[in-house]
């Protein structure tokens, strides 16, 4: 799984390709993290070149989008492929975290 | 097909290799792949993280079979664990309220289309089925 990190003033947008497996959500989460640390106010994880999420990925989208809102802050996923957009739908994410920027 | 793995994390490419191999040796389509892909990428999770984290070798058996349904079969010697009894989540809950955790069982049903669960042998076997187009 590769990530690029596009960062615009306090806004941060992810990209991912390939396979958001249990060491893929490892390595988003320690992006994420990252971004967070680094005073990013929104964080959008662009889902368009991920071709599979299992459930450890929607376990760190779900926990830093939870956290993000509490700080008053955001993260969303945004254009899913297919692929992934069958297990958000299926997961009850889709609506709440989906939103193209 | 069967492939032979540790319980360790990385011996998990072994079987995302087998299967992509197993599904065009027998041209199966990409949905039933992927679901299959998902499946076992949860289930060999949830061995490796939890039933057989103990500090010792074990070994998991995967087997790759075609029938009317593709067949896929996990045996492992790990402790009794059945995943079929872990409690169903609500995913109709609205985030902000929802356990961080337990979604894997519920992919893994979604996009199987039957899951049993029997032990053999002192041997846990999961056996997972996805109905094929006609």
């Amino acid at each position: 799984m590769d990530i690029r990190n596009i960062v615009t003033g306090d806004s941060c947008e992810m990209l991912v390709s390939g396979r958001i497996d249990g060491a893929g959500a490892n390595q988003l989460e320690v992006e994420i993290l990252s971004a967070i640390g680094s005073g990013s106010k929104s964080i959008y994880v662009n889902l368009d070149g991920a071709t599979f999420l299992c459930s450890a990925g929607l376990r760190v989208l779900l926990q830093y989008w939870r956290q993000m809102k509490n700080s008053q802050r955001v993260l969303l996923a945004t254009r899913p492929s297919p692929e992934v957009d069958a297990v958000l739908a299926t997961s009850g994410f889709r609506e709440v975290l989906v939103e193209k920027v | 097909m069967q492939i032979v793995l540790k319980n360790q994390p990385r011996e998990k490419q072994k079987v995302v290799q087998g299967l992509e191999q197993f599904g065009r040796d027998h041209r199966l389509p990409a949905a039933v792949v992927q679901a299959a892909d998902l499946a076992l990428e949860e289930h060999l999770t949830n061995l490796m993280n939890y039933s057989l984290a103990d500090n010792r070798e074990h070994q998991i058996k995967v087997r790759f079979a075609l029938a009317s349904h593709f067949i896929i079969e996990v045996e492992d010697d790990g402790p009794p664990f059945n995943p079929l009894e872990v409690p169903a989540v609500d995913t109709t809950m609205p985030l902000d309220r929802r356990p961080i955790g337990g979604l894997g069982i519920h992919l893994m049903r979604r996009f199987m289309d039957e899951i049993e669960y029997h032990s053999e042998g002192g041997k846990n076997v999961l056996r997972m089925q996805k109905r094929l187009p006609a």
